[in-house]
C-alpha cells in the first residue's frame, strides 16, 4: 500500500513538473513557433522529393537541371531561409503568449535582431567567374575572367582549389537558414523579451500631450525601446566582431552542434526523452509537452539539415542519421504509443464488445497517426497493462530504425513528412522512396502487434473482472 | 451558443467538432462550434461563449483563462473525449454557460 501511494506520489509529481514545462511561456513559444513554420518545411520536403527523387526518374541531362530549379527556388525560400522566418514568428507568438499588444512589432525586432548578428563579411562560395569594373571610366564595360584562370596564378601548393571568397554584401543560407535556426530561437526568443520588458517601463514613453492623436503616441512609444533593443544588439555585435567571431557563430558550434550530437550519440537521448513523453501521456497529458521542447527542436533542425543536404545531391552524414522523421515516421505509427498496432489486434483478436466499438472509431484518424480516442477512449491513460506496450513499443522501433540507418539496411530520413502521412507512405517520403523502408514499416506494425496482443488480453482480462465484481455487487 | 474547442494541433478536437456538430443540429440547437490548436485558439477566443480543452492540454487550463476573461474555460473529461460523446460534451457546455 505505501509502495503504492509512493508510486502515486511519483507519477503526480512528474504531471506536474510537465505540466510547468507546458506552460513555461518561452518553452511554450518555440513550440506554437514550430507549429507555425511547419507548413514551410513540409512543402520543402514535398518539392525536394520531387526534384531529387521524381524528376530523375524521367528526366536527364539539360532538361532535369532545368525542371530541379523549381525545387532549388523552393528551398531558397524555405529551407535556406528559415532561421530568419522563425525569429520573426517566435518574436510573434511569444507577443500573444505575453499578451502583448503590439505582436506585430515584435516579428519586426525578432528578425531585425537576428539579422544583426550577423557576420558583415561571409566566405561565399566562389562561382565560375570574378568580375572587374574601371574605377575612373564608369562607362567602360566590365570585364570578366574564369576562375579557374586563377589557380596557377597564385602559385598555390598542390592539391588546393579556389574554394571561398570574403564578400560583404550578402546574407549566407548557412546563416539565414537550417544552421541559423538555433541562433534565431535564443536571439528571436531574447529580442522580444527585452524589446516587451523596455515597452512596459512607463519612463520610456513619450508624453505629446492632449492633442496629439493616440496613434502618433503609440508610434514613439513602440519606436524607443525598438531603438534601445536593437542598437543593444548591434553592440553586442560589433563586441564579438572585434573578437573575430559573431554570435550566430557561437551558438551554432557551441550550443546547437553539441546537442545535435548528443542526440546522434545513439538512441539513448532520444529514446529516454519519448519514454518519459509516452509515459506522461499515460497519465492523460499530451506527449509532445516533454518531447516538443526537449527533443522536437533539435530532431526538427537534423531532419532540416538532411532536407538541404539532400537536396543539393550530397549524402547524409552518420551524425544525422538520428531526427524527426526517425520518430514520427517509424516509432509513432498510428500515433503515440503505436497504437495502430493496438487497433489491429483488437480487430483480429478481441472478444470486448466495447474496445471493438473504441477501435472503429479510431481506426480511420489512426491511419493517420491522431489517436486521442484511442488513448482516452480504449482507454491507455491510467491502463497499467496498456501503458507498458505504450511506452516500450516506440523506445524498441527508434532503437531498431535508428540501428537499421546505421547498419545502411534502410536509407537515411531525408525529407519532413507531415505527421499525419499514413504508413508506408510515410516511410517512403522519409526516405527519399525506399522501398525497404515501407517494408520496414510492415514489420514494425506486425511486431508491436505481437507485443500488444498479450497485454490487451490482460488488459480485457482485468476489464471483465471487474464488470463481474460490479455485477455481483449489485 | 459558439463552442471553441482545442487541442495540442487541432487534429483530434476537430474530429469531436463533426459529431458535436451533427448532435446540436438534431438536437435543433443552434450551435457554432469550431476547433483550433492551442495557440491559435487563445487568439480567436474573444470569437465565442466558451472554450473547452481537451483533456491532453488540462495543464493550460489555467493561462487559457488568463485569455477568456470571464468566459467559461473546461476541461473535457477523458472518458467523454475518448468516446467522443458529443451529446455529452454539448450538455456540459450548456451547462457550464447556463451557470456563468
Amino acid at each position: 500500500m505505501a509502495e503504492e501511494s509512493k508510486g502515486q506520489a511519483f507519477l503526480d509529481k512528474f504531471a506536474e513538473v510537465s505540466a510547468r514545462i507546458g506552460n513555461q511561456i518561452h518553452l511554450r513559444t518555440l513550440r506554437d513557433a514550430f507549429a507555425t513554420v511547419m507548413p514551410l518545411y513540409i512543402l520543402a520536403g514535398i518539392a525536394v522529393f520531387v526534384s531529387q527523387v521524381l524528376f530523375p526518374l524521367f528526366l536527364s541531362g539539360d532538361s532535369l537541371s532545368a525542371a530541379q530549379v523549381w525545387g532549388s527556388a523552393v528551398t531558397l525560400g524555405t529551407l535556406n531561409f528559415a532561421a530568419v522566418i522563425l525569429a520573426g514568428v517566435l518574436g510573434y507568438c511569444f507577443a500573444v503568449n505575453k499578451h502583448f499588444e503590439n505582436a506585430i512589432s515584435c516579428v519586426v525586432v525578432g528578425i531585425s535582431a537576428f539579422v544583426i548578428m550577423m557576420p558583415q563579411t561571409i566566405v561565399a562560395t566562389l562561382g565560375s567567374a570574378v568580375y572587374a569594373t574601371n574605377a575612373a571610366d564608369k562607362t567602360a564595360a566590365t570585364l570578366s575572367y574564369a576562375v579557374d584562370s586563377f589557380s596557377g596564378a597564385l602559385g598555390m601548393a598542390d592539391g588546393y582549389a579556389l574554394s571561398g571568397v570574403d564578400v560583404t554584401g550578402a546574407f549566407a543560407t548557412s546563416n539565414t537558414g537550417a544552421n541559423g535556426l538555433f541562433g534565431a530561437i535564443i536571439i528571436g526568443l531574447l529580442a522580444a523579451t527585452v524589446f516587451i520588458k523596455l515597452s512596459g517601463l512607463e519612463k520610456l514613453k513619450v508624453n505629446l500631450g492632449e492633442g496629439v492623436p493616440p496613434a502618433v503616441a503609440d508610434s514613439f512609444n513602440v519606436m524607443i525601446p525598438m531603438l534601445l533593443t536593437l542598437s543593444l544588439f548591434a553592440l553586442v555585435a560589433a563586441v564579438l566582431a572585434g573578437f573575430g567571431t559573431d554570435l550566430l557563430t557561437l551558438i551554432a558550434t557551441g550550443i546547437a552542434a553539441p546537442l545535435k550530437g548528443i542526440m546522434n550519440a545513439g538512441p539513448w537521448a532520444v529514446i529516454v526523452i519519448y519514454t518519459l513523453a509516452n509515459l506522461l501521456f499515460c497519465l492523460g497529458i499530451h506527449q509532445s509537452t516533454i518531447s516538443g521542447v526537449l527533443a522536437e527542436p533539435i530532431l526538427t533542425m537534423l531532419i532540416i539539415d538532411n532536407m538541404a543536404t539532400f537536396a543539393a545531391g550530397q549524402p547524409i552524414p552518420a551524425d544525422h542519421y538520428m531526427n524527426m522523421q526517425i520518430v514520427n515516421s517509424f516509432a509513432l505509427i498510428g500515433g503515440s504509443g503505436c497504437t495502430f498496432a493496438l487497433l489491429l489486434d483488437t480487430f483480429l483478436f478481441s472478444r470486448n464488445k466495447g474496445s471493438k466499438e473504441v477501435a472503429k472509431l479510431s481506426i480511420l484518424p489512426g491511419l493517420f497517426n491522431i489517436n486521442e480516442p484511442v488513448i482516452y477512449g480504449y482507454p491507455i491513460v491510467f491502463n497499467l497493462p496498456l501503458m507498458i506496450p505504450f511506452v516500450l513499443i516506440p523506445d524498441l522501433l527508434i532503437a531498431a530504425t535508428y540501428g537499421l540507418t546505421c547498419a545502411g539496411v534502410i536509407a537515411p530520413c531525408v525529407v519532413q513528412a507531415p505527421w499525419t502521412t499514413p504508413p508506408v507512405i510515410s516511410a517512403l517520403l522519409a526516405t527519399g522512396g525506399d522501398w525497404r523502408a515501407a517494408v520496414w514499416q510492415v514489420i514494425e506494425i506486425a511486431g508491436a502487434m505481437a507485443i500488444y496482443l498479450p497485454f490487451m488480453k490482460v488488459s480485457e482480462r482485468a476489464v471483465q473482472k471487474q464488470l463481474e465484481l460490479e455485477a455481483n455487487a449489485a | 451558443m459558439n463552442i471553441l474547442l482545442a487541442c495540442n494541433a487541432g487534429m483530434s478536437t476537430s474530429l469531436l467538432v463533426q459529431k458535436m456538430r451533427k448532435e446540436a443540429a438534431s438536437q435543433g440547437v443552434e450551435a457554432t462550434i469550431e476547433a483550433k490548436p492551442l495557440n491559435k485558439a487563445l487568439e480567436a477566443i474573444g470569437d465565442f461563449d466558451i472554450l473547452m480543452l481537451g483533456p491532453q492540454i488540462s495543464y493550460a487550463k489555467k493561462d487559457a483563462e488568463s485569455f477568456a476573461g470571464d468566459k467559461p474555460v473546461i476541461v473535457i473529461p477523458m472518458a467523454d473525449y475518448g468516446r467522443m460523446n458529443a451529446k455529452g460534451i454539448i450538455a456540459e457546455a450548456t451547462k457550464a454557460l447556463a451557470n456563468k
